[in-house]
């Protein structure tokens, strides 16, 4: 399986898996349902989660086409023009930040709920308004995605969306605005000393050390991990937009890619963990420690897989 | 020297833009808990 496959692959989570997140959402607002609104919200911040690398591997497919002459430059017989695939990517990078951001709602939102069995009015709404608007852009992105590889779909005239071609737009801004990198690569190592520092403190207590700190007080510090999350998936979608060719076919880039995925999910398991109810002083069961070993170990993992882009792969 | 001012000022003002939503949402926690306490 290349990356051409994950992406064809990948391509319906944050379409269809995301239109079954947002059905639940309005679902358990109608029926006033607890356990569907963590679930519809599950659903969006695993999509969420998802759409980093089916945003990734679009760009390796693209690449593939280009590689293999398929993308028309006038004279070679390639029948899809290089138009058409950014503005495919254009929706998608548009629609990928949309994501992102309702993803952090939603994951605020499954905070929130833990912490009083309900969601603020305000944050319910900005979820739903959000994840439709994202829903629309996406099933944009889908449509002009779909026509890259379906002539019977495309027509005769060029297709053309509101994005344009915002992707390309923004990558070749980053790539040739001298400060761009540098302040994205500084924001980048701010978000990572967030997340990290909160992510390994919260783990350590979890295993035993520092056992009078409540569990609560470090309740509190998940947000700002969240904050440092999103500072770096954002400076990263500008790292990719701006010099995609150094990542879709970097090993390294994929695990990390693997290793992000994999974290969120443990992020995921510790929102329901019951041992944030647990007095100072009391231990964490095994399961709560046998996911903070993992989380030790995904996120060491998506730093490692990081640092190794220029010397397992071909980056800078 | 100054292309070193521009990235120190955007990074300082993104950071102080993620510390205040960071306090506004643990402000909200904090009512939250005084709410549950009572």
């Amino acid at each position: 399986m290349d990356p051409t496959h994950l992406h064809l692959l990948l391509n319906h989570v944050p379409t269809v898996g995301f239109g079954i997140g947002i059905a639940l959402f309005i679902a358990s607002m109608v029926a006033r349902s607890g356990d569907l609104k963590q679930a519809s919200l599950v659903v969006m911040v695993g999509v969420a989660l998802l759409t980093i690398p089916t945003y990734a591997t679009g760009n390796a497919a693209q690449t593939n086409l280009q590689d293999r002459g398929e993308i028309s430059d006038g004279s070679n017989g390639g029948t899809v023009t290089l138009s058409l695939i950014e503005t495919h990517e254009g929706a998608a990078f548009l629609g990928l930040a949309m994501m992102e951001v309702t993803g952090a709602l939603a994951w605020l939102a499954l905070w929130q709920f833990r912490r009083r069995s309900t969601v603020s009015p305000g944050l319910n709404t900005a979820v739903l308004v959000l994840s439709l608007a994202t829903m629309g852009v996406m099933a944009m992105a889908a449509n002009v995605g779909g026509m890259i590889n379906h002539p019977e779909i495309r027509g005769t005239t060029e297709v053309t969306t509101f994005a344009g071609h915002f992707g390309r737009m923004v990558g070749d801004y980053v790539r040739d605005t001298p400060w761009t990198w540098i302040t994205a690569e500084t924001l980048h190592f701010v978000g990572l000393s967030m997340l990290i520092g909160i992510i390994l403190l919260i783990d350590l207590r979890m295993l035993g050390v520092m056992s009078q700190v409540s569990f609560a007080a470090l309740d509190r510090l998940l947000p700002w991990a969240m904050l440092g999350f999103a500072m770096n998936t954002f400076t990263g979608m500008l790292f990719f937009a701006a010099a995609y060719g150094q990542y879709v076919n970097n090993p390294a880039f994929f695990w990390k890619l693997v290793f992000v995925v994999l974290a969120g999910a443990n992020t995921l398991y510790f929102t329901f963990d019951r041992t944030w109810a647990l007095a100072p002083g009391r231990d964490a069961p095994p399961l709560s420690k046998a996911a903070a070993v993992g989380a030790m170990f995904f996120w060491v993992g998506v730093m490692y897989w990081g640092s190794m882009l220029p010397f397992i792969g071909n980056a800078f | 020297m100054q292309l070193a001012m521009t990235v120190f000022s955007i990074v300082l003002g993104v950071t102080i833009v993620m510390a205040l939503a960071g306090i506004l949402i643990d402000r909200s926690a904090a009512r939250d808990e005084r709410n549950e306490d009572r």
